[in-house]
């Protein structure tokens, strides 16, 4: 019988006891591969958070360069403090009220749509109340006006039930895309960008359309639809005449058609959202701004270069975002080093003491080989077998836990990456701010590492044990108990 | 018959107590022809575990020289020592020391290991030393499954099992009853006329040593006496 077979023998002689250090050194073998694995995570996590964040701030400035001279209006319900109330009451859902309190509510408007909000850094479309059209005729008529285009944004998508952190329940829309109404007159189609640039199929819509739309390629998916296909959206059809590149992170579920096929379609014929109004040059677009204001007190006015200003501030919170990011990335990887040094000095220790324990309590038998014949080498080999064995064994328990338990092992072990402080928190639309450790994977070269690294680590700590046996005097054969 | 397999010369050993040497062995001569059966006897603290180890090659003399088959064993490493004892000398232990995760077989065995290569060859060899000490169809009980007797009798094949040139038994029957212990002794004197096999043997029990056929007796590290063991001689002497 060789002496693997002994070595397998001597393991199972001890079965608790072997099956203890198996399962403790397994422990230590799926901690050392599910750090790593939690590290490239949180890398990987942030390099996403990385290049959203650097796209989002391209695009903005794209879109800022392309919009200098637009103004943008809304009826935003922050209004509503004001003890404003529309002059229009209608069937619109809001009632007259001239109190301070708010009787209007986003949600009931529209059948139960809501306009898209402020989408994270593009200039879209952000007003939520819906304004009659026709009491804003006069904003043209402003000096150093060139053109007014009214755009209706409305939201369609599922009610959702959301439970905040705090144990508060609250509905909110979830958005499957955007209907956005724009006025399709040659002049406004062809001198002003109130339609997306980036046209991917088909072509773009045109002046004087109608009874067609432009959807995003999020929409083509969600549709199951391409260009020239029929798609019915609230009931009605449509044939799809293009299809646009997302240009900022509202417009990949935004679908373009005509203002009017927008209006009734969503039953809002003759109101709209927002205003957007060009100047005719950039240098006046704060003094058109303030008469726009001082016309109509009750809409929120923002000028690309206030909207710039908010940009700035975002891009800088933004690019604090990257900074943090990167910074915790640093500081997880040496986090994750001292950790990996203790399990792996831990992990040695414990086949040293175990194998030191094991030589010292069977020093009687060894001194007995020793006295019948085995060579020292026969005897250090035999023990460096029995201890890079045990290690071998929980090389493979351990990666039988970490495939199970790695991410919750990384998630006990690393800091949650949060590179958002708690003043952004909640406004942060972007996916993967903070480091998804649930998304932890196992890849299996990381495994065969940690195999490696058992063996290794196995003989390393079973070389003193190993020593100490050879050096063990046959004589002790002798000994008496 | 009256080679000689084992000589010391001047054999001295001491040991170091603090700065104090305490003397276990002075000046020791002692020769033991193939084939002789010889018990060594004295108290405590005699020496004779002490000569018993560096005739077995685990202890090294202070000085004087030690011949096992023609070879000063005292000038040699642990490189080539454990060679020696592999296929030069049997230990019977006291306590048997038999390893309890192997069977009586694979415990015959293992002494073989460096020396035959043929797996079945080894196996072959172990069962018939086995038969041999009367252990037949034993060969697969591990050592708990056996009764004391039984063990030192897988300790005497295991001690056979490299053709040594000598067996050296430390207090081989300390362990065992009446019963055992006549059995024992009867199966070492068995071995002895029998297969010709060279047998030194310490013990302190009369009895036993009564069944030699040359009895030392060893008192402060030296031979005090020698005397014939007649049982044997007429044994022998019978077979002859």
């Amino acid at each position: 019988m060789g002496v693997v077979t002994r070595a397998v023998r001597n393991i199972s002689r001890r079965k608790i006891r072997a099956l203890l250090v198996i399962i403790a050194l397994g422990f230590c073998m799926a901690i050392m591969i599910s750090i790593p694995s939690g590290v490239i995570a949180n890398q990987e996590s942030t390099e996403a958070l990385s290049q959203n964040l650097s796209s989002t701030i391209t695009q903005t400035e794209a879109s800022i360069n392309q919009t200098l001279t637009q103004i943008e209006c809304n009826l935003s319900p922050s209004m509503e403090g004001f003890g404003f109330a529309p002059p229009d009451s209608g069937s619109s859902g809001f009632s007259p009220s001239q109190s301070g309190s708010s009787s209007f509510t986003p949600g009931q408007f529209g059948g139960g749509t809501r306009p898209g909000g402020f989408g994270g850094g593009s200039f879209s479309v952000g007003g939520t109340t819906p304004m009659n059209e026709s009491l804003y005729s006069g904003i043209s008529s402003i000096d150093g006006v060139a053109a007014v285009a009214p755009i209706l944004q409305v939201s369609e998508g599922q009610n959702q039930t959301i439970t905040a952190p705090n144990g508060r329940t609250f509905t909110r829309l979830v958005p499957d895309y955007v209907i956005e109404g724009v006025p399709l007159t040659s002049d406004l189609v062809e001198n002003y960008p109130i339609l997306p640039s980036n046209i991917t199929a088909g072509r773009n819509l045109q002046a004087g359309d109608s009874g067609v739309v432009l959807l995003s390629e999020n929409n083509t998916a969600f549709f199951g639809v391409g260009v020239g296909d029929t798609v019915t959206i609230l009931d009605q059809e449509f044939t799809v005449i293009g299809v646009h590149g997302s240009s900022g992170v509202s417009d990949t579920t935004t679908l373009y058609m005509n203002l009017s096929d927008a209006q009734s379609l969503t039953n809002n014929t003759g109101y709209i959202t927002t205003l957007y109004v060009f100047a005719n040059d950039s240098s006046i677009v704060t003094d058109v701004a303030n008469a726009i204001s001082s016309l109509h007190p009750e809409l929120t006015v923002t000028t690309a270069q206030q909207r710039l200003a908010q940009l700035q501030a975002l891009q800088s919170s933004y690019k604090t975002a990257l900074e943090n990011a990167e910074a915790s990335i640093s500081q997880t990887q040496a986090i994750a080093l001292e950790e990996i040094i203790v399990v792996v000095a831990a992990t040695s220790l414990i086949v040293l003491f175990v194998m030191l324990y094991t030589v010292r309590e069977r020093t009687k038998e060894i001194g007995t080989l020793k006295a019948i014949g085995f060579s020292n080498w026969t005897v250090m080999s035999q023990f460096m077998i029995e201890g890079v064995l045990i290690s071998l064994i929980a090389g493979v328990v351990g990666i039988a836990i970490a495939t199970v338990a790695a991410p919750m092992l990384s998630s006990l072990l690393l800091p949650t990456v949060n590179t958002f402080g708690s003043t952004f928190a909640g406004r942060n639309s972007i996916s993967g701010a903070t480091s998804n450790l649930a998304t932890v994977t196992v890849d299996p070269q990381l495994m065969l590492m940690a195999f490696g690294a058992a063996v290794l680590l196995g003989a390393l700590g079973t070389l003193y044990p190993a020593w100490r046996a050879a050096k063990i005097r046959p004589a002790e054969a002798m000994k008496y108990e | 018959m009256s080679k000689p397999v084992l000589k010391t010369e001047k054999l001295t050993k001491s040991y170091m107590l603090g700065k104090r040497s305490i003397p276990a062995l002075s000046n020791l001569n002692l020769q033991v022809n193939a084939g002789e059966f010889v018990a060594i006897m004295g108290p405590s603290g005699s020496g004779k575990t002490t000569l018993l180890n560096i005739l077995g090659c685990i202890d090294k003399p202070t000085s004087g020289q030690v011949l096992l088959d023609g070879v000063d064993v005292a000038a040699l490493p642990e490189s080539e020592l454990y060679k020696i004892r592999r296929n030069k000398i049997g230990f019977v232990f006291q306590t048997f020391n038999l390893l309890p995760y192997l069977n009586a077989r694979e415990n015959v065995e293992l002494p073989m290991e460096g020396k035959i290569k043929s797996k079945s060859e080894r196996r072959r060899k172990a069962s018939e030393l086995l038969r041999m000490v009367g252990l037949s169809g034993r060969e697969e009980h591990r050592p708990q499954k056996l009764s004391a007797g039984e063990q030192q009798r897988v300790a005497i094949a295991r001690a056979l099992a490299n053709d040594p040139a000598i067996i050296l038994a430390d207090e081989p029957t300390g362990n065992l009853d009446a019963r055992n212990k006549r059995e024992i002794v009867g199966l070492l004197a068995d071995l002895n006329v029998n297969q010709g096999t060279t047998i030194v043997m310490v013990t302190h029990d009369s009895h036993v040593a009564a069944h030699t056929e040359r009895l030392l007796f060893l008192n402060d590290g030296k031979i005090t006496k020698e005397k014939q063991g007649l049982h044997l001689a007429k044994k022998k002497a019978e077979c002859s």
